[in-house]
Order: C-alpha cells, then structure tokens, then sequence
C-alpha cells in the first residue's frame, strides 16, 4: 500500500476559533492508482492534498506514505520525503520566473543533491518526454499556459516520485489545452505512476478510476469505474467552488 | 544543498534586478570606501608623526633652549642663569654615565659662501657624538672627529642640499669653503634624509640637509656670543633604553634646575612621550572617524536589510514552491542569507576600491598623508560580510520560516 491514512484530523487555530479541516479521514491509495478529490470549497480537499504531499503535519490520526510514518518526521526528514516521493502540479503552474525552462526542471534535483551535468541530463529527457525537448532555454513567460504546465509536470516527474498531486491542473486551461495534460497525466499513469488529482470539475474527474467526494472535512463517498461515468446528474446538487 | 549551488542561485536573483541591487549595494560600498579612506588618513598621520618623531630619536631627550620674553630674561639675570651652555651637557654626561651621548648643538647665524655661491644652510656647531644621538650619518668622508672637537679645527661636514648648492657634481671633500669669516675644510658630506613637513607636524622640524656641521669648541671660539659665551642651543641626551628616557630627564630636569638656580629658561623635549600624545590625540580622531564610517555602514545594512525584506515578500510564492519541491528550511534561509552576504561582499569589495581610489585622491588634492594597510582592508571586508549576516539573518529567517501552504497560496 503506498499510502495509509487512519482517522486523520488537521485543525487551525484562527483568533479564537478551532476550524477543523479534516474530521477524521480514513484512506488508503495503492501503487498506480488515479485517484480524483472532488469536493466544494472548505471541504477539506486542499488540506488532505497537502497532508498527503507530505507539506504539513496532521493535529491528529497516522499517516504512511511508502511505509514511512508521516507524521512523525521533522521538517528535514519531511522535506527529503517530499523531495523524493512525491510530485506537485499546481493550477498555476508555479514555475520559478528568473530561470529557464530547464532550470525549472533541475529545482527539485538540486535539492536531491545531484551533479549538475547530470541534472541537466535528466531535464533535458524529462523535457523531451513532454514534448518541450526544443525549448529548454526559454523563460516562463516567453511560453503559453498549456506549455507551462507541461514544464510543471516535467518538474514534478524528474525526481521519479512514487506519487504525483496535481491541484487544478487545468483550471488556468483552456480546454483544448486542459485535455492534452489530462492525457499526459493519464499516460503517465498508464506507465505506473500513482496520480491523485484535486478538482471540482465533473469532466476532470472523469478520467480518473477511483473518486473520493470531500464534504465539512470527511469523506461523502467513494465511487470506482463506471459510477463515475454516471456522475453528472449525481453531483448537480454540488456547488461550484 | 551545496554552497556553489545557493551560489548560483543567489547570483541569478540579483542580477535579475540589477539596478536594484547596485542601488542596494550602494550603501555597503559608500560605507566601506569611508571606513578605508578614513582609517588610511588616521594611518598615514600616524605614520607621519613616527616617521618626524624617529628622526628626533625615540631614545632622546631634548634640552632646548627657550627665548625668553624681557620680564623672564631679567629673572634669569637677578638669578644668575646663563641659559643653556656647554657646561651643562658635560656636567650632565658627567653626573649620568649611564646615558649613551649627550650632544650639544649650537646655531650660528652667518654665510656660508664658496667662491662668490652663497647658500641659505644653517651652520650648527656640534660635537663627534652627533652622528649617533640622531641617527644621522656621513656618506661621503667623515663626520667630526674627537680630535677636531679638543683642538677645535677649522672642519665642517655639509648636508647633501649645501653639497649640491655649492659643489654641483664635484666633489666637496678636501675643498674649502668660507662661513663667516673662517675658511673651512670640507670633510664629509651627510646622507640625504627626508624630511616631512607634513600637515600632521608634531614638532616644526628644520631642513637638517642645509645644515652645515663644524666642532662645537669652534663655533663658540670663533663665533662668540659676548652675552653669553658657552651658550648652546640645544643638548641632545641619548639613553640606551627606551623605558630610561623618563626617569633620565627626571634627573636631567633636577641638574639644570640646581646650574639654572631655578629659572625655566630651557624646556625638555621626550619625543617619545610627544609620540604617545600624539597617537593618543590620534586614536579620538580615528575613533570619531572610525565612528561616522561605521555609521554609514550601518545605514547600508539597514538598506540592504529592507530590500530583503521586500525581496522575501515579493519571492513567497517562489520560496512555497521551492518548499514544495523539497527544500529544507535550511536550504531557503542559506539561500537568502547567501544572497545578502553576496551584495555586501560585492559592496565590501568595490568599496574597499573606492577607498582606496579616495585615499589616493586625498594624498592627491589635500597633501594629507594617507596608508593603507592591511589591517584596514581585512576589517573592511569583514565588517562587510557581517553586515551581510546581521542584516540578512532576519528576512532570511523570515523566509524560512515561512508556512509552505501559505506561501503556495500567496498571490
């Protein structure tokens, strides 16, 4: 099992208030599942997301990601956890605006502590991979959104995670555009990788095989395979977040 | 992560904004430049007041002879005191054999002439132990024998700016010239010794290379004040340690006052004690100086301090996402304290330049006397790179710890 959550809790404190995110989620994710989060605003989604990408700690419950215990670790062992099994693509995009495209993509590997020549080996294929092998030069901005986030997705693939969190991926998409990443992201798990994708989009959520509906911090329900083909009449009560 | 790595990175974010970091950099550059040139002007000043000072010998004790105004002239006659004579200095080599010379020197106020050239020098009458007392010595020829001084020969030792006054290329030695009214002959020709008359003047010096030295017992014999026949201008008391120089005028003071009966028409010179005065006078220079530098540098820091701080703000998204990726809190607070510690050095480094440049242009324009030293440079840079540090650990801390959630969600 790559990753075992038990009855996990995260709460903030706000002034004087106690808001609590998670209420206490039990989930388990095995290896080259694609798993979706579905769920409207201040349902917990972004925070189990978070909990999960190993970016901050649970108030409560266990988590086990490759069986290592979450949420015992300090803040280096917790960064090296991330650095190496997990990968991030946010919805918008993230890069770092003063490097080049290929300097993007060496970010995570620098932290890994790899020589330069062969990080720039690795990118320079991870970018191929994505269909930018001719431009690594370029800046962020001298690329368009969809081109972004493929360099976003190379970023997050060059450390050969165990695990890839996609938030919105395609929310700054347009949906020509949006379909193209999906499907990389859906061939990438085809070839094994595990993919849990955040979205409140219907269609999105479609392509995954395993959807997990987040409601006031808890789990709704979970469907597999074809009840999530059926999904759109089902979810119409559900607001847009 | 490796240094050279948070290395390049740090290069990159601030040639990113290069304007903003030259103007960042500014601070610690100005800062530094005045550090430099404001301790090399408290250097060279220095220098100078030792250089002035070792010509007077640090070793020496200097009687000189005061003018007296016609109240204290009249003292000194109702008590019966010459002034300074020769006497004085046997009677001090006499009762202190302890010291290592005593020289008397005597100013004569006539022409030195060869032919129809007349020089400016100055003829002094002094005896063999001059050379030593002041460390000043022939290059050509000899200087006054013991023997010259007992039989009072008519034999002179010129300085190096009479010798080319008068002889030109020739050579002096052997030659004779006229002072006064006596014909002398040329035995040697002193060394040529710089002598400063710099803004820094402790004691106003005289030009010894236009002196012209004849034995002490001639210049009384032959030039005779009527007033006061023995009577010389200065004795010059060499002791053989540094710490004897002290107590030695103590007791010199007590001889002259008894051969004196108490009148003060005479002073005592320590040029070692004139040498603490003055580079104790000159630390409160340096450290006012010292201070407003330090100032200057602090404002830089300050500057440099608050564009991080802004920097940090403005990069939250980045450092999120470098979180992300799996940078360590270490790993952000090493970049941005890298970053700070690159501009200060940078500025540190032009900076010293820049002083550098100022001291220079000071030496230049102001004819101040200025040095550089290695001390300086070394403090300067160092200073530079823990303002780099004090004013960096805060908006590198701040970045650290940063809450990677919230700097992800930041627009």
């Amino acid at each position: 099992m790559l990753v075992e959550v038990k009855e996990l809790r995260r709460e903030y404190v706000m002034g004087e208030t106690v808001v609590k995110a998670l209420r206490g989620v039990s989930l388990n994710v095995e290896k080259g599942e694609f798993l979706a989060i579905m769920g409207p605003s201040g349902s917990g989604k972004s925070t189990l997301m978070h909990l999960l990408g190993c970016l901050d700690r649970p108030s409560g419950g266990t988590y086990s990601l490759d069986g290592t215990p979450v949420e015992k670790l300090d803040d280096v062992e917790l960064s090296r956890l991330r650095n190496r099994k997990v990968g991030f693509v946010f919805q918008a995009f993230n890069l770092i605006m003063q490097l080049t495209v290929v300097e993007n993509v060496e970010v995570p590997l620098i932290y890994m502590g790899i020589e330069r020549a062969q990080r720039r080996e690795l990118c320079l294929e991870m970018l191929k991979a994505v269909g930018l092998g001719h431009r690594p030069n370029h800046r962020p901005n001298e690329l368009s959104g969809g081109e972004n986030q493929r360099v976003a997705i190379a970023r997050a693939l060059v450390t050969k995670p165990q695990i890839i969190f996609a938030d919105e991926p395609t929310g700054n998409l347009d949906t020509k555009t949006g379909h193209e990443i999906m499907e990389i992201l859906q061939g990438l798990n085809a070839k094994g990788t595990t993919v849990v994708l955040v979205t409140h989009e219907m269609n999105k959520a479609k392509w995954a095989r395993r959807l997990i509906h987040m409601q006031d911090g808890k789990i709704l329900r979970q469907l597999v395979g074809k009840e999530i083909q059926q999904l759109k009449d089902l979810f119409q009560e559900m607001p847009e977040a | 992560m490796q240094f050279s790595e948070n290395l390049r990175i740090g290069i990159k974010s601030i040639l990113v904004h290069k304007l903003r970091s030259f103007l960042t950099t500014l601070g610690v550059i100005f800062g530094v430049a005045a550090v430099i040139s404001m301790l090399s002007i408290g250097e060279g000043a220095k220098r100078e007041a030792v250089e002035q000072i070792k010509l007077l010998g640090t070793n020496n004790i200097r009687v000189n002879q005061l003018k007296l105004t016609g109240e204290q002239a009249e003292e000194a006659e109702q008590k019966n005191s010459r002034g300074l004579t020769y006497r004085d200095g046997q009677l001090i080599r006499e009762n202190l054999p302890s010291v290592k010379g005593v020289t008397p020197v005597r100013f004569v106020e006539t022409e030195i002439m060869l032919g129809n050239k007349e020089s400016n020098g100055r003829v002094v009458g002094t005896d063999e132990t001059y050379q030593w007392v002041t460390n000043f010595h022939p290059s050509e020829g000899r200087f006054i024998g013991a023997l010259d001084v007992a039989e009072a020969k008519r034999v002179c030792v010129i300085g190096s700016e009479i010798r080319s006054e008068l002889f030109g290329y020739r050579n002096p030695v052997g030659r004779r010239i006229r002072i006064g009214d006596t014909w002398f002959v040329v035995i040697g020709v002193m060394e040529a010794k710089t002598v400063k008359e710099g803004k820094a003047s402790v004691i106003k010096l005289r030009n010894i290379n236009k002196d012209v030295y004849i034995p002490i017992t001639t210049a009384l014999k032959r030039y005779t004040d009527e007033d006061r026949p023995n009577a010389v201008e200065e004795i010059a008391i060499q002791v053989e340690k540094e710490d004897q120089v002290v107590p030695t005028s103590e007791v010199v003071k007590r001889l002259l006052n008894r051969t004196h009966n108490g009148v003060n028409d005479y002073e005592i010179i320590i040029p070692a004690e004139l040498l603490a005065q003055s580079q104790k006078t000159q630390r409160v220079f340096n450290i006012v100086m010292g201070s407003i530098a330090a100032i200057s540098l602090l404002v830089g820091g300050i500057g440099i301090m608050n564009i991080m701080l802004a920097s940090v703000t403005e990069r939250t998204k980045e450092i999120g996402t470098r979180r992300a990726l799996g940078a360590t809190e270490r790993d952000i607070l090493g970049q941005f304290l890298n970053e700070t510690i690159m501009i200060s050095v940078t500025g540190g480094t032009i900076g010293i330049i820049l002083g550098v440049v100022m001291a220079k242009a000071i030496n230049l324009f102001a004819g101040w006397e200025t040095v550089i030293s290695l001390f300086s440079v070394v403090i300067s840079f160092g200073i530079s790179a823990l303002v780099g540090i004090v004013f960096g650990i805060y908006p590198a801390r701040q970045a650290a710890k940063m809450d990677p959630i919230a700097a992800l969600r930041f627009e």
